[in-house]
This record gives structure tokens, C-alpha cells and sequence, in this order.
């Protein structure tokens, strides 16, 4: 049913203007900017040659880009979980569940990020996580652990921090988790509810074999859009210093003032990770309009 | 016809009211009796209530007063009775309600499994058993959206089959049908009327209460009008309502 597309002298007189515009702005960048560019000394940031280890190691940049790339993943395991559990509570019979996920909700959803981020990394982080001890924990454990900590999370000395960062990523992004969660299992046909009570399925295993199957197939798509604002927004706890792709971008930034290759870089460095989710999103949006059971 | 026994009651319904939320009087003080092998045709225009009194039989919905009993269990607000009564009734909708994310066979499975707790295998022969008997034994790994409408249904019937249950529900099972698939499901139907089970059928169908049923009723806004046998029934009827009725469908 795809239309056959012929390139109109519109196009082309778009087109024609879009270059202009772009060379332009070049232009601009080149002579009106007055700009020190400074590409060789970017590279730096991204890996250097340890001449201690003799060996490359990643630069600031790069080890931003991996706590990134570990809140983005861990953030988007917890957020889902959250959204999950806090979704089904919304669709509960039992009025309490539903009033405690709506308050949730409500709270996550009407207050800027920013206030969130505070509020929350100071009550996780300084009521719940440190009185915990982590660091302490982290410390004792043998090199082999602390390495795979490192790995997975983040240092031991920044554990505790990078945990409440984590969890707040998770908690601000499972309120939106959860509304998509709720539309879908309320977007489940009534019958489905109705021939799997008659043949004598209780509310819990309804819900594991007829119903959450089915929304989960239905909420990809915006499930997926919703893991891409996760590793975007990712970018606010760098406000509360995790050393994140952001925050090392804005140390290097008043480091070097080499301002727009960071950000160039930077921005790159982000497109890596939410363009290939955005292709997948579309691809599940395709898939789904055609129908596929 | 072969003439088969009717045992004792099955099913008793006494005085039963539902009104819905917005004020609706669905049933009000709706009383029969269900024997066991009996097959009750039930009639009448739409709104009258015929499918709320299937649905508040197996709990769908629940009803404000009077005294439904199953096979000697109350059907009151306690909910292992309600859990007990509904996996003992079969239930097939107009819209099928197949599970969509599931094949023709774990369609069927599904509830042997969970509910019944039997084990793979036996579930699976269950299944093929049942799925050869409503004649969609080659579409065991289809998924229900491959399936034309007399199929659906007809898996449908198979998947409450699985359940063993003592009393199938039938509402409206044909109605959603093209004409030319409705005769493949009624036919499934007789054959199950005429080996014995208990059937309660909401249905336009007058040919198949001609042919199968023991009892007709006809409903208006709530309320029994007359019950009878099908011959009664389109011979003499006593009542004007249900003349009227049944000069508009026939
Ligand atoms: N969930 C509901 N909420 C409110 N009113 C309802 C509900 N379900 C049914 N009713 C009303 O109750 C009355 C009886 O409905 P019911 O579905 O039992 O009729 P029916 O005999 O099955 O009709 P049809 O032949 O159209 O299926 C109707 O007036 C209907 O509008
Ligand atoms: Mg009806």
C-alpha cells in the first residue's frame, strides 16, 4: 500500500534551502564565532595512554559515558519493577493499593525533577542507604569484589551515592511506568477477564497468564519511548554529583573551555544509546499496526 | 428424538433480584429450577435480562437478594463457594474471549493446568480429545486470530469442555456468527444436548429448541413470562407478550 514517492520541484526548493542553511550556519561557526577549535585535545578525554600501567585507559568522558550507560540499564530494570507493581496496584480491587499508587503517581508527576531529585537523594541516600554502611561493606570485600562492584555499580567510596541516584532515577521514572502499566491492562477487552473468571482462574492467575501477557505485548512501544527519556533524564543527577556523561562534559567544560567539541561529543555519545532504541521502538510500532498477534 | 432421564435439580434460582448500579431492574424475583441433562432453551427481547441471569449464575455478576444453589452449594459472598461453582460451569460468550496470545491448544489447556492441576500430558490428550470432537483438530497450534468465527467458537466450547463442568452456559453463542458458520457450532451444541450435559442457552435459535431442549423460557424485563416445552411453546402459547414475541422472529 506504500505510495510511490516522486521528489516535486517543492523538494527540491527545499532542499536547496535547507543547504543553504546549513552552510549558513557553518559559516557562521567559522567566521562569526571566532572560535579556538581544538579537536586534538578532546581526544584526551576520551581515552589517553597511561604511561604508569603503559597501557590505554578511558578518560573522563568515556567513564561518564559507562555510569551513564549503568544508570541508564539498572535505572531501567528498577523503574520497570516499580512501574510494574505500582501499575497492578492502580487496577487493585482492594482501595488501599490504589490509593497509595495513585498518591505515588500524583506526587512523581506534578513536581519539577529537579525538586524530586533533591528530595529524594537526600532522603534515600542520607536516611536509608548510609545509615545501611555500603561503602564500609564495599571496602572489606576482597579486590575480586570490589572490581565487579566497580564494574556493575560504581566505585566502593561512591556506592552509597551512585545507589540513591539510582533509586531515584527509578522511583521519578516508574510514576510514568506505571500510568502506561494501568492504560494497558485497562485497555485489556472486559472477555478476557470474563472467560478466564469462568473457567475458574483466580484474580492472581488471571492477571499472570491472560492479562499481563497481553498488555505487555500492547505498552512495548511506549514502554520502550519511556526507557528513552530514562537515559535522557539520567542526565539530572548529575546535579548531585554523579560523575555521569553530563557532569563530566560540564567539569571538562569549565576545565578547557573547549565548550562545543564536549558538547559535540557528548551529544554523540548520547545518540549511541537512545537512537537504536528509538529504531526499535518504531519497529515494534510497525509490527504492531500490522497486527501481529 | 431419543428420550433421555432428567435427574434432580441442579441448579435452584428462588426470588433473585439484580439491579444494577444505574438503576436498571435486570432480574427481579427471578425463580427456576435446572435438572440435571436438562437442556433450557431461555428467550427474549433484547433487554430483558436473559444474559444477566446467566452471568450472575457462575458470579459474573452478584445478586442483591433472593438465593441462587449449585449442586448443594449456596452461591452467597463466601469466595471459595463462589471459586467452587464457577470451575463447575462452562461458559461461552457471543464474542468467543479466546485468548489471543495463546494457541488453539493452551487456549485449552490453560485452565486443566492451573486449575485442575493436571499434569502436560494429560492436559494435551484432554485437549486433542475434545478439539477432534468439535472438529478443529488441525488447528491445534493456530493462533485465535487465524480463525474464522464458527472455529473460535467452536475452540471456545472445547475450552470450557476441558473444565469437566457439570452445567455449560451458552449465551448468545451463534449470534456473532456469518450465517453460514452458525450451523457448524449449533451442530457441536445438539451433540452435546443429546449426551446428557446440563445446558442453559440464551439463543434466536428456535430450530435448536425445537430440536434439543426440554424446557423454553421466555423472559420479559426481568421476569419469567411463560415456560413450557418448545411444542407448547410454538403451538399455544398462553401469554400475549410472548405471542407477540414470537410473531416478530418467526
Ligand atoms: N453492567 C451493566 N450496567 C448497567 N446496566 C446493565 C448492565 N448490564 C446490563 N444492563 C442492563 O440490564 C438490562 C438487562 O440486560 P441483559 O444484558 O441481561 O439483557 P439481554 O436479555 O441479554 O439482552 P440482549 O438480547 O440485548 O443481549 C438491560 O436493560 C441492560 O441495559
Ligand atoms: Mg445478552
Amino acid at each position: 500500500m506504500k505510495k510511490k514517492r516522486y521528489f516535486t520541484p517543492t523538494d527540491l526548493m527545499l532542499s536547496v534551502m535547507f543547504l543553504l542553511f546549513c552552510l549558513f550556519i557553518a559559516y557562521r561557526i567559522k567566521v562569526g564565532l571566532n572560535y579556538n577549535w581544538a579537536w586534538d585535545s578532546i581526544f584526551q578525554f576520551l581515552f589517553r595512554f597511561d604511561n604508569e600501567s603503559n597501557s590505554w585507559v578511558s578518560g573522563l568522558i568515556m567513564t561518564g559515558f559507562y555510569t551513564t550507560i549503568r544508570l541508564s540499564i539498572w535505572g531501567i530494570l528498577f523503574a520497570t519493577v516499580f512501574g510494574v507493581v505500582s501499575g497492578i496496584a492502580r487496577t487493585s480491587s482492594i482501595p488501599l493499593f490504589r490509593w497509595l499508587a495513585t498518591t505515588y503517581v500524583e506526587t512523581m508527576r506534578n513536581l519539577p525533577p529537579l525538586v524530586i531529585i533533591f528530595i529524594a537523594y537526600f532522603f534515600v541516600g542520607d536516611q536509608l542507604l548510609y545509615p545501611l554502611g555500603i561503602d564500609d561493606w564495599a571496602e572489606t570485600l576482597s579486590p575480586t569484589g570490589q572490581n565487579i562492584i566497580t564494574v556493575l555499580f560504581a566505585k566502593p567510596s561512591q556506592l552509597t551515592s551512585f545507589l540513591a541516584a539510582l533509586m531515584t532515577l527509578a522511583i521519578f521514572e516508574g510514576a510514568y511506568i506505571t500510568e502506561i502499566v494501568r492504560a494497558g491492562i485497562e485497555s485489556i477487552d472486559r472477555g478476557q477477564w470474563e472467560a478466564s473468571h469462568s473457567l475458574g482462574l483466580t484474580r492472581y492467575q488471571q492477571m499472570r497468564h491472560i492479562i499481563l501477557p497481553q498488555t505487555f505485548q500492547r505498552i512495548m512501544p511506549p514502554l520502550a519511548g519511556q526507557f528513552i527519556s530514562l537515559i535522557k533524564d539520567s542526565s539530572i543527577v548529575s546535579v548531585i554529583s554523579i560523575q555521569e556523561l553530563c557532569f563530566q562534559g560540564i567539569e571538562i567544560m569549565t576545565g578547557t573551555l573547549h565548550t562545543i567539541e564536549i558538547w559535540i561529543v557528548v551529544t554523540l555519545l548520547y545518540l549511541t544509546l537512545t537512537l537504536p532504541c528509538s529504531l526499535v521502538v518504531e519497529r515494534l510500532e510497525n509490527s504492531m499496526s500490522r497486527g501481529v498477534h | 428424538m431419543n428420550v433421555k432421564k432428567l435427574g434432580d435439580h441442579i441448579i435452584t434460582v428462588d426470588k433473585v433480584c439484580k439491579t444494577f448500579p444505574n438503576g436498571v431492574k435486570a432480574l427481579c424475583d427471578f425463580s427456576t429450577n435446572i435438572r440435571r441433562a436438562e437442556v433450557v432453551v431461555v428467550i427474549g427481547p433484547s433487554g430483558s435480562g436473559k444474559s444477566t441471569f446467566l452471568r450472575c449464575l457462575n458470579g459474573l455478576e452478584e445478586i442483591d437478594s433472593g438465593e441462587i444453589i449449585f449442586d448443594g452449594i449456596p452461591l452467597d459472598h463466601d469466595k471459595k463457594n463462589r471459586l467452587k461453582i464457577r470451575r463447575e460451569m462452562g461458559m461461552v460468550f457471543q464474542s468467543f474471549n479466546l485468548f489471543p496470545h495463546m494457541t488453539v491448544l493452551e487456549n485449552i489447556m490453560l485452565a486443566q493446568k492451573l486449575v485442575r492441576k493436571s499434569s502436560t500430558g494429560v492436559a494435551k490428550d484432554v485437549s486433542m480429545e475434545l478439539l477432534e470432537k468439535v472438529g478443529i483438530q488441525d488447528k491445534v497450534s493456530a493462533y485465535p486470530g487465524q480463525l474464522s468465527g464458527g472455529q473460535q467458537q467452536r475452540v471456545a466450547i472445547a475450552r470450557a469442555l476441558a473444565m469437566k463442568p457439570k452445567v455449560m452456559l451458552f449465551d448468545e453463542a451463534t449470534s456473532a456468527l456469518d450465517p453460514e458458520m452458525i450451523g457448524e457450532v449449533l451442530d457441536v451444541m445438539k451433540t452435546l444436548a443429546r449426551e446428557g450435559m446440563t445446558m442453559i442457552c440464551v439463543t434466536h435459535e428456535l430450530g435448536f429448541a425445537q430440536e434439543v431442549s426440554d424446557w423454553v423460557i421466555f423472559m420479559d424485563q426481568g421476569k419469567i413470562i411463560e415456560g413450557g416445552t418448545a411444542d407448547h411453546f410454538f403451538s399455544n402459547p398462553q401469554e400475549e407478550r410472548t405471542k407477540l414475541f414470537l410473531s416478530q422472529i418467526l
